[in-house]
């Protein structure tokens, strides 16, 4: 049922869970990551195609170090496009972020659609491949999974993680303890375009062809309903809501039509069913033997005098 | 030249007018339960084709009973209108298992935008298994308009008689719905709730009737604003309903959340500007309502209209 | 005299047609209790956000050692040494206690956040210096028992002291309190006077506090000034108030908060 594609695909919706975890997590709605998410996939297409320096061969093979380059150039790119978008939508509040940043998706979108060196509504085919088959994709996805997983453990032991929950439950008490929380909130805002422009170098190759259609408003929300179902309070619950759904679709393959309206119907009822998400920090409370508990906890029983 | 660009500005009067339909549903909803409906989009849809089929459409070969339809076909107006009351009726449906029960849990208002994007998606494709994914054209021609011709010429200027219908039904839909929230006692009471719940329930207004009142109407406007569209264009397939769903969205943000006026001027504004972009450039249309969008929250975060509100500390 | 810490000057703030805050204008020395009293609507709570940041004054200014503040962020004007509690309280609830302070602890020490994500050594001690000083303010504060427990989940009392801790992590010269005494106790409320006078001691803090309960300001404040509809009526010792006729006649005689 789930084959080394599929897995793919599931630690990619893993790693766009975080990247809308991130902002959420300094309690900014944003639903921009398809936005980055295409900005990085398109960059890696076109360097790919079109500049033959990267090493893409006739038989359209292409070396690991490339890919690499330019996952780290497509986080790079995503990133600038953050930091300059992100001064002037992080001053937006609430729902109002939430639009601007979808208004930031259809941009981008009509812009790949529209740009003379996107390739149109068909795209850009045949994206050289660095593996031959799908299996060859897991290792740079789960590695990108690490490095995403171990910064968000990271930040729950550091200021800025710190001052990011702080913004979530009052950013005004925040900002009156000495907080820069427009400082904080673009950190965040960085940080997830970073992850979702790699994630969408990346994505480019394991596709094979890239176009407008990657980072459309659907996106916005089935990636905010990964976090949303998987619970938003730790960086887990995006990761376990990015791999379940993404995987949902196709398991559901077998009943034919109907999957798409089930697949809704998730949707619909989870935050019903679960409000909190699937993992929540109690949960990971119970599972604490399993070294799974919050990082404070075990530094705080150091340090206690 | 005057005609074109009296056709022009006839054309972008009509979908402004449409922009203006599917705001003033959002407002509806935010203004009473300060969330916004995502299923919007699909009550568009929903609409769309309920039209097409009271008018006598008949479904296509990729659908579940393919060459079935409802018997007879009504006149345009009164599909029409029965259209409209049926995205109503499904607007219902979504407050009741998208909305209520959150409600019920005092639930993050976050999550309904979840829920409610779900209802979409069960909705859309629904509409799918039921109509397939082809398009559908309505029959043209005098039949369709209820014996009034195709086109009409003023000023020396050809007009389709659809895109004055779009303009004048939207238009009276949108007087209406205003001058009902602010004369009539049910739409006092709308209002009343929309400004303060709680007082509200102590005047003996039952805000849940209202709630579910805003739903009705709300989904009735995204259903007339996907018959007129589907009447006017044809309905190219079930997510058609989406897109005018997101500029819905960005109009309600440009005139600024929970203003009806800024809804109507908003949507008015768009469809004028999107209808002024000269056509060589026609592929980059779709992204100046956002683009504009953008530029309006940075200048005026709270949207042209709306509500300035400070913080309590 | 010595140059003041905090000095407003003529500071006024209009919503729409009210003046909530009108031309007020006093100093504070560092060092110094004083006091803020008036009754309801006087336009106290204004005035702390206007000295905070929080609200830009519609004119007038604030000096802090002699230089002008007016405007600046509250982040930047706490990290000068200016700190506050809400009336209202607005504690990081979904944190624990001790994650309340240590977020205002921030930058005692400053760390890089490229060694906390590499978890350097420099890191890890600053780490630890701010986990010492976290919970030395929980001593200090009583809050130790309670660490672990989630803000939004104490009782009253805590969730006030839990206030005043996370604003001294920040560091301040000076404290402004608004209302501490609220919903406390007459007993809760003795300690609350010698805790302020300790804390003074021990962190040189010069305080300013707003409280309606005026026994306790009285005994507290080396100087106070009064407010009546956004209007400085007096300033003086407790003893000069206290005699003041405009007072009597605007606050105190109407007996219902003296009692």
């Amino acid at each position: 049922m789930i084959d080394n594609g599929l897995l793919v695909q599931m630690l990619i919706g893993a790693l766009l869970g975080l990247s809308v975890y991130l902002p959420l997590a300094a309690g900014q709605l944003s639903l921009a990551t398809p936005a980055f998410y295409a900005v990085g996939g398109t960059l890696a297409a076109l360097l790919s195609t079109r500049w033959s320096a990267l090493g893409a061969t006739a038989d359209g093979g292409f070396p690991v170090p490339s890919l690499l380059l330019e996952m780290a150039l497509g986080g790079l790119l995503a990133g600038l496009l953050a930091l300059l978008v992100g001064r002037l939508v992080l001053r937006l509040q609430g729902i109002y972020l939430a639009i601007a940043t979808i208004a930031l998706v259809e941009i981008v979108r009509v812009a790949i659609l529209n740009l003379p060196f996107t390739g149109g509504a068909v795209g850009i085919f045949a994206i050289p491949q660095p593996f031959a088959t799908a299996a060859g994709y897991l290792l740079p996805a789960l590695a990108l999974l690490a490095v995403a997983g171990w910064l968000c453990q990271r930040l729950e032991r550091m200021p800025l993680g710190r001052a990011m929950a702080a913004i979530r439950d009052d950013e005004l008490a925040a900002r009156c303890m000495g907080i820069d929380t427009t400082r904080v909130k673009l950190s965040a805002f960085v940080l997830s375009a970073v992850l979702a422009g790699s994630t969408g170098a990346l994505a480019a190759h394991f596709l094979n062809t890239w176009n407008a259609r990657q980072g459309s408003f659907d996106a916005s929300i089935t990636t905010l309903a990964f976090v949303i179902l998987g619970g938003s309070r730790t960086w887990l619950g995006p990761v376990v809501g990015g791999l379940l759904l993404t995987a949902l679709p196709e398991l559901l393959r077998p009943v034919g039509d109907v999957r798409l309206v089930l697949f809704g119907l998730v949707i619909l009822l989870g935050p019903v069913l679960a409000p909190q998400g699937l993992i929540t920090p109690a949960l990971l409370e119970r599972l604490g033997g399993w070294g799974l508990r919050s990082a404070t906890d075990r530094k705080t029983e150091e340090a206690q005098p | 030249m005057i005609e074109t660009l009296l056709q022009t500005l006839l054309n972008g009067a009509a979908s402004g007018g449409v922009y203006a339909l599917v705001a003033l549903g959002y407002t509806l909803v935010f203004s009473v339960l300060g969330v916004i409906n995502f299923a919007q989009g699909a009550l568009f849809s929903v609409g769309g084709y309920l039209t097409f089929l009271l008018m006598g459409g008949r479904i296509g070969v990729n659908g579940a009973l393919p060459g079935w339809g409802l018997p007879g076909g009504l006149p345009f107006w009164l599909a029409l209108l029965l259209a409209a009351a049926g995205s109503g009726l499904v607007g219902l449906l979504v407050e009741r298992v998208a909305f209520a029960p959150l409600r019920r849990r005092n639930a993050e208002p976050l999550l309904a935008l979840i829920t409610s994007l779900g209802a979409g998606v069960v909705l859309v494709n629904l509409l799918q298994l039921l109509m397939g994914a082809e398009g559908y054209a309505f029959p043209h021609g005098s039949d369709a308009l209820g014996g009034l011709p195709d086109a009409l010429v003023i000023a020396g200027a050809r007009i389709r008689t659809i895109q004055l219908l779009l303009l004048l039904i939207s238009a009276a839909a949108v007087l209406a719905l205003s001058l009902w929230l602010e004369r009539s006692r049910g739409g006092r009471a709308l209002r009343a709730v929309a400004e303060d719940a709680t007082t509200a329930q102590l005047l003996g207004i039952h805000s849940e009737a209202m709630v579910r009142l805003a739903f009705f109407l709300s989904g009735a406007l995204a259903g007339l604003g996907g018959g007129l569209i589907g009447v006017s264009v044809s309905l190219p397939g079930p997510y058609f309903g989406i897109g005018y769903g997101l500029k819905g969205l960005a109009v309600l943000v440009l005139g600024g959340l929970g203003s009806v006026p800024g809804a109507i001027a908003g949507g008015l504004l768009m469809g004028l500007a999107e209808a002024l972009v000269p056509s060589e450039a026609s592929g980059w249309r779709d992204a100046l309502a956002f683009a504009i969008l953008f530029v309006v929250l940075l200048l005026r975060p709270r949207g042209l209209l709306g509500r300035r509100t400070v913080e309590k500390v | 005299m010595s140059q003041p810490l905090l000095e407003v000057r003529e500071l006024s703030r209009r919503f729409g047609g009210l003046l909530a805050v009108d031309r007020v204008s006093f100093a504070v020395q560092p060092g110094e209790i004083f006091g803020l009293i008036g009754p309801n609507g006087a336009g106290k709570t204004t005035l702390f956000n206007l000295i905070s940041g929080v609200t830009p004054p519609s004119s007038g200014a604030v000096l802090w050692r002699g230089e002008p503040i007016t405007g600046q962020p509250p982040h930047r004007l706490n990290r000068l040494g200016l700190a506050r509690t809400f009336q209202n309280l607005r504690l990081f609830e979904g944190l624990s206690v001790l994650e309340n302070v240590l977020v205002a602890l921030q930058r005692r020490p400053r760390s890089s956040a490229a060694g906390g994500l590499l978890n350097s050594a420099g890191h890890r001690r600053a780490e630890r210096q701010r986990l010492q000083a976290a919970w030395q303010l929980l001593e200090e504060l009583g809050l130790t028992a309670l660490a672990e427990r989630q803000a939004g989940t104490l009782a009253y009392g805590d969730r006030r002291r839990l206030e005043m801790a996370r604003a001294l992590a920040t560091g301040p010269s000076l404290l402004l309190l608004d209302e501490p005494a609220a919903g406390l106790n007459p007993a809760e409320k003795d300690q609350l006077c010698q805790l302020i006078g300790g804390l003074r001691q021990r962190h040189q803090l010069t305080v300013i506090i707003i409280e309606h309960h005026v026994p306790l300001l009285m005994r507290l404040c080396d100087r106070m000034a009064v407010l009546d509809f956004g209007v400085r009526i007096a300033l003086g010792t407790p003893e000069e108030v206290r005699r003041d006729p405009q007072v009597i006649e605007a606050y105190l005689g109407t007996g219902g908060h003296a009692s």
